[in-house]
């Protein structure tokens, strides 16, 4: 398969660039096609489904009671995390959490928890007693590239239909979660010596370093990651970062959509 | 079993809870080829269970240790995602998982021709999304249909069915209350145009006619979910995006 020749894919990846052109016949900032589910497992309190392209990611999110820090009586907490199982592609090897999943749920975690979409005060059941502790967890089963995008939209989206579990912990009734805003990440890739938005497979195998860039409802930066090996200018920078807002605004809007039906 | 408690799980008409006759499986449906990185894969919805299965391989074997120079060795893995229950579930290995992984890697070796992949590993992925009763079953059916979406050659493919008692009563196909508060659970792995028995379980308690009672609803039920494993490789390979 191509693992045995990242050397010619780069080499392929490089006369595309030269074209102006992808391996998979995409303009340069072109993103693939996506499928957004929501509530589409039974036990989990809110649910998220992303496939884009060969790329399938599940999220779960689960609610469990626990004692605030106590430093912090009166707030909840958000973990996310992100499990990258050998399901998703013959090079992930079974074994404990690797660096790159560790990573990927953190960049997530992060563009979530940033935002401040989750008001941990509102998480306070009793306070310095009770407090809700959230837990979002992505499950990629199928890594066709850009994992980064997927799970993010796949966390932030079960986050939103998240309903907390109260009557189950005989804390009062169940109700919706609240969520104020809509983080979403944008990822690159150095592919043939320039940017491109949501590498494919070949892509990532045959490029260089990526960044990933979470932005809130307002146009602000939220989280930021400069992943593998390699080095960018500001310029660079500048002209993803305007092309980031565009993408992550066209996503918001996929997310409203399947909210609004 | 859960115990044996009041919990009344048969209503007074003779039916189960959920409407189900005695001897009437939960809806299934199937999909194959839902993983495109993977070599073979398939989704299973068994009731409100979701199990998918992935297929990498024939690949190398390693460790080296792990191979055998006669045939090759599959490698199950069953896993249970964090979201997949009531109560969350840290993620990782259990003793729970890994002794499923081991008797369905087992089976699974029973109905491939293993022989003709020597020093080779075959990787089955199976994810549990959703659970609520039946999962190892799901999860069975599941790695077959992918096993067979890879063009992995096989014997037969192997339906993973179940059949237990509840209030004295053999029925099909247990639910999560019937699970929890049943006598007995008997899932067995079958091979449906042999009509062989590639895996089996069982605990609780049953009589000898109770025994033969629920493999007859077994065999009964494997012969459906078979017609529907049969389907989805169908819709997968007939005229479909292969």
């Amino acid at each position: 398969m191509v693992e045995l020749v990242p050397n010619l894919l780069r080499q392929e990846m490089a006369r595309l660039a030269e074209q102006d052109a992808r391996i998979d016949g995409r303009a340069r900032f072109e993103g693939r096609e996506i499928i957004l589910e929501t509530d589409c497992l039974y036990n989990a309190e809110g649910s998220a489904k992303v496939t884009m392209g060969k790329t399938v990611v599940y999220a779960g999110v689960k609610f469990e009671i626990r004692t605030p820090w106590p430093d912090r009586p009166s707030e909840g907490s958000l973990m996310c995390g992100a499990e990258l199982r050998p399901v998703a592609h013959r090079k992930y090897e079974p074994g404990p959490p690797s660096p790159e999943s560790i990573e990927l749920g953190r960049v997530v975690d992060r563009g979530i928890r940033e935002s401040g979409c989750i008001d941990m005060n509102s998480l306070c059941i009793i306070p310095g007693e009770k407090v809700w502790g959230v837990m979002i967890d992505i499950h990629v089963l199928s890594d066709g590239g850009n994992i980064f995008d997927a799970c993010g939209l796949a966390a932030i989206a079960a986050l939103r239909t998240a309903v907390v579990p109260a009557e189950r912990f005989d804390v009062g009734e169940d109700y919706t979660l609240s969520v104020n805003g809509t983080p979403i990440m944008a990822s690159f890739t150095r592919v043939g010596g320039r940017y491109i938005y949501d590498p494919c497979e070949e892509e990532e195998l045959g490029g260089d370093e990526r960044i990933h860039i979470t932005i809130g409802d307002e146009g602000h930066l939220h989280s930021l990651q400069k992943g593998l090996r390699g080095v960018f200018t500001p310029q660079e920078f500048a002209e993803i970062f305007e092309v980031a807002q565009e993408k992550c605004a066209e996503l918001r809007k996929i997310v409203a959509e399947k909210e609004a039906n | 079993m859960g115990g044996y408690g009041d919990v009344q799980l048969l209503r007074d008409d003779g039916l189960r809870l959920d409407g189900r006759k005695l001897d009437e499986s939960r809806p299934v449906s199937i999909q194959a080829g839902i993983l495109p990185a993977a070599d073979g894969s398939a989704i299973v919805t068994h009731g409100l269970n979701v199990a998918v299965a992935a297929v990498y391989g024939p690949m190398e074997a390693h460790p080296r240790k792990i191979q055998r120079q006669d045939r090759a060795v599959i490698d199950v893995r069953y896993n249970m995602a964090p979201f997949s229950t009531s109560d969350r579930i840290r993620p990782g290995f259990n003793r729970r998982s890994r002794e499923i992984s081991k008797v369905t890697a087992e089976a699974l070796e029973s109905v491939v021709l293993v022989e003709r992949f020597p020093r080779s590993k075959i990787r089955v992925e199976i994810e549990i999304l959703a659970a609520e009763a039946g999962t190892r079953c799901a999860g069975i059916t599941a790695a077959s249909v992918a096993l067979a979406d890879a063009g992995i050659p096989m014997r037969d493919m192997i339906v993973g069915v179940a059949s237990g008692k509840i209030e004295d009563t053999v029925v099909l196909d247990l639910d999560k209350a019937e699970d929890n508060y049943g006598q007995a659970d008997l899932p067995a792995g079958i091979l449906p145009n042999t009509g062989e028995i590639a895996f089996l379980q069982m605990d609780g308690d049953l009589s000898p006619e109770e025994f033969d009672l629920a493999m007859e609803y077994n065999f009964k039920a494997a012969k459906e979910i078979h017609e529907i494993m049969v389907d989805a490789l169908k819709a997968r390979y007939d005229g479909g995006d292969n």
